[in-house]
């Protein structure tokens, strides 16, 4: 019989290659892994054999992961650049997946027919879908498609004993090794393992007459005889394992991932975080969910019993924290590192034989013939369609969900940002890209210049990173406290890591760039803004590197492509013979094995149909579940909800739908009012979670306590507002919050002031301009300096002032020593400083010293960063005094200092004050520096406040604040001896240019005011401004 | 045949057998002599050495080092009976001492030392540098010229080279002889007591330095005088008053810099201490702030912290309400306040501030409601599910003004 091409296969390839070939130019880019296999690829490509890589987390090793597609990609840029590698090594992907798919297929059923089925299947699955389009996760598509080609070798060599077929298997294997670790690592348990079970059974099998007959003793004997190709075999997995990738194992073992797990949504309870249970659990079973019954009663079969057991672990594994049991089975430190999807894709990918083989039966088969007998044709009819329109419906929404919910902020021209670091020597400095998304990665692939920051978090080596469970820093606003805190870290510190350059995709960052002293630099024609910070020094020449023996890099640089190289060697002649049908081949054993499908269980049927009616009454609640929460307006709960939801996500004209009709406030009017509030929490926050208390509810009214905890860059902001409801034609409303109502007295308004222009280099040329252009460093004066201790908190306050004619940008750097001169901790003034300070400007400073801070000495080190929580702390080794290095450089921006403290009472509830900015800059958020003082008028304390709504042009703003209670300060060490200005001592610069300072300046700008451990206290007033005009 | 190869191989091997050749430890020394007598040069200049010998075969190599580096060179092969030697021009480029040794198989045969000048004739070069950038008027401060003149081949010229350094000041050019000592000349440029710029320069051997340049920044500024004015003087909450210093001046008459920071701080009658600020142009400092809402007396002193204060100005601000009605409705919930009526009968602008204190009836505090007016009225209603009927003490503040109603809400639900 001459073989025919199996047609099926054929046009499984034309419609994949087809459809997941075009579509991947509009998906690949904006999935979550892609483009940092970019940026690996880039590495090889630049340096192919030292692994270290300089651009992320100030330096790691690329062999820190396996390296075959991202070598691919590499060698592929050589020829059309690295997107062309990229896309190119997805196409190889998509083709080695669907013949995978069918030569996997073939293998369990043993019928081309069912194997053609495999094949299309394998197209529309909606995991590959995910797994592809969505993660981009190419290293394991390729992995596992590869693992899939060689089991039907593996099973042969099981089966038959032949060399060739160890040999086949044993470089596949290799291949797969080389391009993702942890997919021959499980696959080894999950895929390998149950194949060689069912190898063997089926030699068993070969021995009786039935499957019947087969009994235990029989299989054991069996496998008694198969034992040492089964030993060869399994000795040499492991051993490719070890030896192709050693260098990565020999890297984890030195650098053991001892970091804070990241959390991850596979690892959540599904019914309760609906959105993971979507993307981890409902996207990649799809159709499949309903069909379950039979993949378990057909796996369960005697020939297939051991991937039974394996697809029931894989299936109750991917479930991730919805049931206890993948936590107790795999224990809590491997739960914690180990995403749980892979574990649903492998149960997928397992399934898709007997979904193909399910798929014959229905339209061809004797499931075909049973529902028509039993439920008629219509009914077959429709059931397929059902069924075929499912799969496709998945398709279209897994394909489009990146669309509908952009997982990545819009795509970003790179090329602005790479000729700006480019430019000037930039690249002599670290970057920071903030809210730029995975897209970061296709930045760095693009620039030589280094970030602080990186994308593969298993790689993180600062302890700002690695203590956190954050995974970038760049979208740290996604994580909460923890997220900002670290940022926060790495901003007020820069020049610890010569952190000089921001590129701010997303203005949420804004305020605390400001205030931790950053000044806009320049915006980009990309829209992204560029900070800068100050007083930062470029990168020394020599940096830190972790060398390998060169043994390894060779290794690493040789055997992933040479792994690749053998395994087309080893089979160039079996995919010729197998493309062209140029010669005969013999029929494979599992060929004989193809069941003859005449009798479909009708018990199976039923019982799928119940299956299939359970999952419906599942959805149809999760529905009707999803519905109740998001119908607006059915209960007070919900329309206050949907109310602050659409405020956060700017949606004015859907908020305005849930106000109270009968306030008579048009759209319009709504839109001014709320354009019209600006501040911090209008335009910086992000909503973290909404108390909503409602009481007094009546048929047709309630009130509603709200209290909001919004996360902004600078602090958690609690508020709590009252809202009014109405009940009006069964549909809540609230009821509208007043407006300020104040107008200023003039329609136009003239204002002077003082501008300033830093040329840089006024030459032009790329050599260094020394003296010439460098302007002299504005001298401060360190006015006061003291350590405190207040609630188990050291801290540094002190008074400054900018004794210069020029505007100056202010860093102070403080330490702590304890007795022996042993240095415990140091670090900069975050944000309680006004870090620009016009000429004879004065600020109060305080300095905390946050975890990181603290140099290793374990008894000072507070045990976690919380901002909003102290622990006090027993202290062996107390700071006892401090040294202050404060810089200066000349400042040109952000010198708005025209708000002015207007009203100020003393009530029960504290302070009640008014601001007025008399000037014409709108200050999104002000921000009060308040200070403390004894009856000397000496320095105690200094706090802060910042006023969540900002101050427009030339009206008022209310302000509440709440003095503290100071009894328990103590002043530890108040001294300015070690205290210096740009290195040189403060004494030195008083006498010389304040000799005959007016001490008595500080007392009458104070208020006088009889508190808890202080008679004076200060408001000064430091304004951040959004839009400067 | 296989003979031959035999033969060959054995030949082969035994040539290459090992036999060490006693070598004759040759222990004579060649005589040789040094004939150019040139001991000094100017940089630049070409130098060779000759030297006399009796045996011109023998490998000689001339050891020499000075400030470039060290090298060994070989002889000129073109001469045959003397041995000659020719620096290279990057030796003989940096003045200074430069020694030289002659060697034969690591025998020195002889050594000396060669001095070259400082090649001053051919041309100088003047580096110089001035800093610090700014300095502050007065008598104490100054800033450095720092001159290193060098000849064309970047080495410094000789002590006691005399160099001209000019500066200026607004019609004054200045001009002085200093001499360089271990290669530089410096001059401190004192401060004037005029703010303005210094410009000076410097001349060496005719070769002049580029300009360079301080500026004289004003000293610290003495006490001063400010002034305050407004529209009106009612205390209405919405003009905007408006606080001016004379010209700000240093203890030399210098103005200020433009931008220096002045505060005004403002204490009213009830201690409480407010502020706005103001930077300087031309020296004069501008700010502003808003009228009050009631009436008070406002004593101002503006500060240049740590250096000058101003006088104490009074500004008086008159009440501009001097009453409101109070209407109550809807069960006593709706409250209407107003008309409010400024100073001439008008309606107030827009945004006075009305607070509205609730206390029960034993005089526990329950809430602050807070409103502003509109067209001259404000407008807070108390709903049902805001207050439960009862009585109640409503403690009603605005414009300085506090009424005080003990009245029974009751009744009147909304729609």
């Amino acid at each position: 019989m001459k073989k025919k091409t199996n047609t099926l296969l054929i046009l499984a390839l034309i419609v994949g290659l087809a459809f997941h070939g075009s579509a991947i130019f509009f998906t690949l880019e904006s999935t979550y892994d892609a483009l940092i296999h970019l940026f690996f690829a880039d590495h090889y490509a630049s340096s192919w054999f030292d692994p270290w890589e300089y651009r992320w987390y100030t330096g790691f090793t690329v062999q820190s992961y396996p390296p075959l597609v991202h070598q691919l990609i590499g060698i592929l840029s050589y020829i059309g650049g690295l997107k062309f590698g990229m896309y190119t090594v997805a196409l190889i992907a998509i083709v080695l997946f669907i013949t995978g798919a069918y030569r996997y297929t073939l293998l369990m059923t043993g019928s081309r027919r069912i194997a053609g089925y495999g094949a299309v299947m394998a197209v529309f699955s909606s995991t590959f879908v995910e797994t592809l389009h969505i993660f981009g996760q190419l290293p394991s598509i390729s992995a596992l498609s590869i693992l899939l080609h060689s089991m039907t070798e593996i099973y042969l060599w099981i089966k038959t004993g032949k060399t060739r077929y160890f040999i086949t298997s044993a470089t596949m294997l290799a291949v797969t090794v080389t391009s993702h670790h942890v997919t021959p690592l499980f696959g080894m348990v999950f895929f390998i393992a149950p194949l060689m079970g069912m190898a063997v059974m089926d030699a068993a099998r070969e021995k009786v007459a039935s499957y019947k007959a087969l009994t235990f003793k029989i299989f054991w004997g069996t496998t008694l005889q198969h034992f040492w190709r089964i030993a060869k075999f399994g000795g040499t997995a492991i051993f490719l394992l070890v030896f192709c990738i050693f260098p990565y194992w020999y890297n984890s073992k030195r650098n053991p991932i001892t970091q804070v797990a990241i959390p991850h949504g596979s690892r959540d309870n599904f019914l309760e975080i609906t959105s993971s249970g979507l993307v981890f659990f409902i996207i990649p079973w799809g159709v499949f969910l309903f069909i379950l019954p039979y993949f378990f009663y057909r796996y369960f079969s005697k020939r297939y019993v051991f991937f039974g057991l394996s697809f029931t672990l894989l299936t109750i594994l991917g479930t991730g924290g919805t049931t206890p049991i993948p936590r107790m089975m795999l224990g809590e430190m491997a739960f914690n590192i180990l995403t749980l999807d892979r574990f649903t894709l492998w149960a997928t990918i397992m399934a898709l034989p007997i979904f193909a083989e399910f798929a014959y039966r229905m339209v061809e088969g004797d499931l075909k013939i049973l529902i028509q007998e039993k439920f008629g044709g219509v009914y077959h009819r429709v059931l397929g369609g059902l069924i075929a329109g499912g799969m496709l419906f998945m398709v279209i929404f897994t394909m489009t969900l990146g669309y509908f919910r952009p997982s990545q902020p819009a795509k970003i021209k790179m090329q602005p940002i790479v000729n700006f670091l480019g430019a000037d020597s930039h690249d002599s400095w670290r970057y920071l890209p903030l809210g730029f998304g995975d897209q970061m990665a296709w930045l760095s692939a693009q620039t030589r210049a280094m970030t602080v920051d990186g994308n593969y978090h298993s790689a993180r080596r600062l302890p700002e990173l690695t203590t956190r469970a954050i995974e970038r820093i760049e979208n740290s606003k996604f994580r909460g406290v923890e997220g900002i805190g670290s940022l926060q870290q790495f901003l007020t510190v820069p020049e610890k890591y010569n952190l000089k350059y921001i590129f701010s995709n997303d203005k949420f960052y804004d305020p605390i760039l400001y205030y931790c002293g950053w000044q806009r630099l320049q915006q980009l024609e990309n829209g992204i803004m560029v900070w800068e910070k100050l007083n930062v020094a470029p990168i020394p020449q020599i940096m830190p590197k972790q060398d390998v023996p060169t043994i390894m890099k060779l290794m690493w640089g040789i055997i992933p492509l040479s792994t690749v190289l053998i395994a087309i060697f080893v089979n160039i002649q079996m995919i010729w013979v197998r493309l062209l049908k140029s010669r005969k081949v013999p029929v494979h054993a599992f060929m004989k094995l193809e069941l003859p499908y005449n009798k479909f269980s009708s018990k199976l049927l039923t019982i799928s149909h119940w299956w299939a009616l359970v999952v419906l009454v599942c959805m149809g609640y999760g529905m009707y579940i999803f519905y109740v929460k998001n119908v607006t307006q059915l209960s007070p709960n919900n329309v206050i909800e949907s109310y602050y939801d659409a405020l956060d996500f700017k949606e004015f004209s859907r908020a305005h739908s849930y106000i109270d009709p009968e306030e008579n406030i048009n759209i319009a009017q709504y839109m001014l009012e709320v354009s019209v509030t600006d501040g911090i929490l209008s335009s910086y926050a992000k909503l973290d979670s909404l108390g909503i208390e409602i009481y007094d509810e009546t048929e047709n009214s309630a009130k509603a306590k709200v209290a909001t905890r919004w996360i902004t860059p600078l602090e958690n902001v609690f508020n709590n507002e009252f809202y009014e409801l109405v009940k009006r034609k069964n549909k809540w409303y609230v009821k509208s919050l007043k407006v300020d109502n104040d107008i200023p007295p003039d329609q136009l308004f003239t204002a002077n002031g003082t501008t300033y222009y830093n040329h840089g280099r006024r030459k032009i040329t790329t050599q260094e301009t020394y003296h010439e252009d460098v302007l002299k460093q504005p001298v401060l004066e360190i006015l006061s300096a003291k350590l405190v201790k207040y609630k188990g908190q050291y801290s540094i306050i002190g008074e400054l002032q900018n004794v210069d004619n020029t505007p100056a940008d202010i860093v102070i750097k403080a330490t702590l020593y304890n007795d022996d001169n042993k240095e415990l901790a140091n670090y900069n003034a975050k944000h309680q400083i006004k870090h620009k300070l016009m000429p004879k400007e004065t600020t109060t400073f305080k300095i905390n010293f946050e975890g990181i801070a603290w140099s290793s000495t374990k008894d000072t080190l507070p045990p976690t960063f919380d901002p909003d929580q102290f622990t006090p702390i027993s202290f062996e080794q107390q700071p006892t005094k401090f040294n202050l290095q404060s810089a200066g450089n000349t400042a040109n921006t952000d010198l708005y200092k025209h708000v002015a403290l207007q009203g100020l009472e003393y009530t029960e509830q504290g302070f009640n004050g008014v601001l007025f900015n008399s000037g014409v800059q709108e200050v999104t958020i002000p921000q009060l520096i308040i200070s403390y003082y004894d009856e000397n008028s000496e320095l105690l304390w200094v706090d802060h406040k910042f006023v969540t709504e900002g101050v427009r042009i030339q009206r008022k703003q209310f302000f509440n604040y709440t003095p503290l209670d100071l009894n328990n300060l103590k002043i530890i060490n108040s001294s300015l001896e070690n205290c210096f200005v740009n290195g040189s001592p403060n004494k030195a610069i008083a006498d010389k240019l304040f000799p005959n300072r007016k001490l008595v300046h500080g007392k009458q700008q104070t208020q006088p005011f009889k508190g808890k451990g202080y008679e004076y206290i200060k408001f000064e007033i430091n304004s951040y401004i959004g839009n400067p005009k | 045949m296989r003979n031959t190869i035999l033969i060959f191989l054995g030949l082969v091997l035994l040539g290459c057998s090992e036999k060490k050749e006693e070598q004759p430890t040759e222990i004579y020394i060649p005589q040789t002599e040094l004939i150019s007598q040139v001991k000094n040069t100017i940089a630049g200049d070409a130098i060779t050495f000759f030297f006399k010998t009796d045996a011109p075969n023998e490998t000689y190599k001339l050891q020499i080092k000075n400030a470039y580096g060290s090298v060994l060179l070989k002889p000129n092969t073109n001469e045959r009976e003397n041995i000659e030697f020719n620096i290279p021009e990057n030796f003989t480029r940096i003045a200074g001492p430069f020694h030289w040794k002659l060697v034969l198989k690591s025998e020195i045969l002889e050594e000396g030392t060669h001095q070259i000048a400082t090649n001053a004739q051919k041309a100088t070069y003047v580096e110089s540098y001035f800093g610090p950038r700014s300095i502050t008027a007065g008598r104490n401060d100054f800033s450095m010229l720092t001159i290193s003149p060098t000849d064309a081949y970047d080495n410094p010229l000789n002590n006691g080279t005399e160099i001209t350094v000019k500066y200026q000041f607004l019609e004054n050019i200045d001009e002085l002889q200093i001499t360089t000592d271990n290669f530089i000349a410096w001059y401190n440029v004192a401060s004037t007591l005029k703010s303005g710029r210094i410009l000076v320069t410097s001349e060496c051997n005719g070769t002049t330095s580029k300009e360079l340049a301080t500026i004289v920044y004003p000293a610290n500024a003495v006490n001063f005088s400010i002034s305050a004015s407004s529209a009106h003087t009612f205390a209405d909450g919405n003009q905007i008053v408006t606080f001016v210093s004379d010209i700000i001046k240093d203890e030399y008459g210098n103005t200020v810099t433009n931008g220096t920071l002045v505060t005004f701080v403002i204490k009213n009658e009830r201690n409480q201490y407010l502020y706005t600020v103001g930077t300087t142009i031309n020296g004069v400092a501008e700010a502003k702030t808003l009228h009050p809402d009631q009436a008070t007396t406002w004593e101002v002193q503006a500060f240049i912290t740590g250096a000058a204060e101003s006088n104490i100005t009074t500004f008086k601000f008159k009440s501009a309400v001097k009453d409101y009605a109070v209407h109550f409705s809807k069960g006593n919930r709706n409250i209407d306040v107003g008309p409010f009526e400024s100073f001439m009968k008008q309606l107030i602008p827009d945004g006075l501030l009305l607070q509205l204190d609730i206390y029960d009836a034993n005089g526990e505090f329950i809430d602050t409601k807070k409103t502003t007016s509109k067209n001259g009225v404000s407008t807070i209603f108390l709903g049902e599910h805001f207050l439960e009927d009862g009585d109640y003490t409503l403690k009603l503040t605005a414009a300085g003004i506090t009424k005080e109603f003990i009245i029974n809400i009751h009744g009147e639900t909304i729609k």
